[in-house]
């Protein structure tokens, strides 16, 4: 084993320490802001991952657009709402747990099927990766080409989002005109 | 057997040896923080002489000794924290967090073409990468949560507006200041600094085809930095000092080095991306030295900006970065990338 295996299998299991304890502690703790810095904590650590991954491109926006822009905006709304404000469990099973559970069940299976076919040595060529693999300019080509159609329907369904943001925003806004008058 | 790709390209397998980088990035910080330094001391010197007066002349012939003088005095001062911070070790890390971004954003500026010393290969900058733009936002949105928890767990009602204001404000701006250099990434056709660097020796400096992107690089980046006329995360006359009002001695330095060198490393980036880097058209050899007399004239026109531009009211800021700045350098991107594709 060479020198930089090694550093690479140090770098791996402390992503991987990282990874599973902050999600531990996203759920573990109460203060809500302490569950979005554990949040942050486990976004980074993905982004080490992708690094060993050989997807620098990809671990740059992760942390650039995740644990950067996205992690911002919750900590700014978390500290102004206040994280002691907890609302009390409403109690009962809703269609969004049920959810939930099906999904990490989803997870959970293809974990399963995923380490089997690694154990079987199914998955030894996909050691094999090329040279320009995950950076931008092939990222940005399969965008265009073999994903285009998800790329574009997420740009529609953000367009939404911004959209719903600013009827919302109108609609508080006019509420209170009418107050007023 | 590595449970990895094979190829792992992770940043330690650049051309120079590991630790020549190591020590590089030592001289690097040392030389930052000595800049921070003394940056302190020019910026009073030159806004005492924009108000017409001497500024700091005590310490030393011409007051040169006024850094050393503070650091001691800052070193000295008691480090006390208030009863109710919500988290001790957050109240700690904050600080440290804001100064190691800081620092660590500067390790991919290109400095110089790079040399072989006794046989020995030293890049121009610390570490090289392909995608080393990216590398420096994603370092920059990071050390903003420095702000935000420094002002936030300390539990006081002027931290938590300057923190809440820095979020918004660097939010609001950090659009903005991507989307202006997104003109030079097309034209370089890199994300590499270094890359992009080469291809304005290839061709012309940035700033002239870029003019546009550079005037909204220039704005959104004291926006980013919060510096004034953009520095309502800590106006005095209304916050006392902002997010930081609840740090003293060294506590309160480490912020203060960390909005210098982020300056620091706004302005490099703005040499880097607009004013051909290390270049000059004579004595390539000199990088570095091009590169910091450049540097210098940047970090002059953020003090200069300072002594005479008032601060922006709050939905005068709101409104430069949404209306103004986000549109101006969408339709720059987006002009240049037609140029670069039908010319």
């Amino acid at each position: 084993m060479s020198a930089g295996n090694i550093l690479v299998w140090i770098v791996w299991f402390a992503a991987a320490v990282g990874c599973i304890g902050s999600a531990l502690a996203v759920v573990a703790f109460r203060n809500a802001l302490f569950s979005a810095l554990a949040l942050i904590g486990n976004l980074i650590s993905l982004a080490v991952f992708y690094l060993l991954l050989s997807a620098e491109f990809v671990a740059a926006a992760q942390v650039l657009i995740y644990a950067g822009a996205v992690m911002v905006m919750f900590l700014f709304v978390i500290a102004y709402v206040g994280w002691d404000k907890d609302i009390a469990w409403t109690g009962g099973p809703s269609w969004q747990t049920l959810g939930g559970v099906v999904a990490a069940a989803a997870l959970l299976t293809e974990l399963l099927v995923v380490i089997a076919l690694g154990a079987s040595n199914e998955l030894a060529h996909s050691n094999h990766v090329s040279a320009d693999f995950g950076s931008p300019a092939s990222i940005g080509r399969l965008f265009m080409s073999n994903h285009l159609l998800a790329f574009e329907v997420i740009s529609v369904v953000l367009l939404v989002a911004a959209i719903g943001g600013v009827i919302l925003g109108a609609q508080k806004r006019r509420d209170r005109k009418g107050v007023k008058r | 057997m590595s449970p990895l790709a094979t190829n792992v390209a992770l940043p330690l397998a650049a051309a120079e040896r590991w630790w020549v980088g190591a020590i590089e990035a030592f001289v690097v910080i040392m030389i930052l923080l000595l800049t921070f330094a003394f940056m302190t001391l020019i910026e009073r010197k030159l806004l005492g002489r924009f108000q017409l007066r001497f500024g700091p002349n005590r310490a030393g012939p011409f007051g040169v000794l006024q850094p050393f003088a503070d650091l001691i005095k800052l070193v000295r001062k008691a480090p006390f924290r208030p009863d109710r911070v919500i988290h001790p070790v957050l109240y700690l890390g904050a600080p440290a967090l804001s100064a190691t971004m800081a620092f660590l954003a500067f390790s991919v500026i290109p400095w110089g073409g790079g040399w072989e010393l006794y046989g020995f290969q030293i890049d121009g900058q610390v570490v090289n990468l392909p995608i080393s733009l990216i590398v420096i936002f994603a370092i920059g949105s990071i050390s903003s949560y420095g702000v935000l928890l420094g002002g936030w767990v300390s539990e006081s009602k002027y931290a938590l507006i300057g923190a809440m204001r820095a979020g918004a404000q660097l939010v609001s701006y950090e659009v903005a200041l991507a989307l202006s250099v997104l003109g030079v990434v097309l034209m370089s056709r890199s994300l590499s600094l270094t890359g992009i660097v080469a291809a304005q020796q290839r061709t012309i400096w940035y700033i002239v085809p870029q003019i546009v992107g550079f005037a909204c690089f220039a704005v959104a980046g004291v926006a980013e930095v919060g510096r004034a006329p953009f520095d309502l995360p800590e106006a005095e006359q209304e916050l006392v000092a902002g997010y930081h009002t609840e740090y003293s001695g060294m506590r309160w330095g480490l912020f203060q080095i960390a909005e210098y060198v982020h300056m620091i490393t706004i302005s490099a980036l703005m040499v880097t991306l607009f004013f051909g880097g290390w270049l000059f058209p004579v004595l390539h050899r000199f990088g570095p030295i091009w590169f910091v007399l450049k540097l210098a004239i940047v970090l002059f026109c953020f003090i200069w900006a300072r002594a005479t531009l008032p601060r922006l009211r709050y939905d005068q800021l709101m409104n430069l970065g949404w209306k103004v700045l986000l549109p101006v350098a969408t339709v720059n991107a987006v002009a240049t990338a037609f140029f670069v594709v039908l010319v």
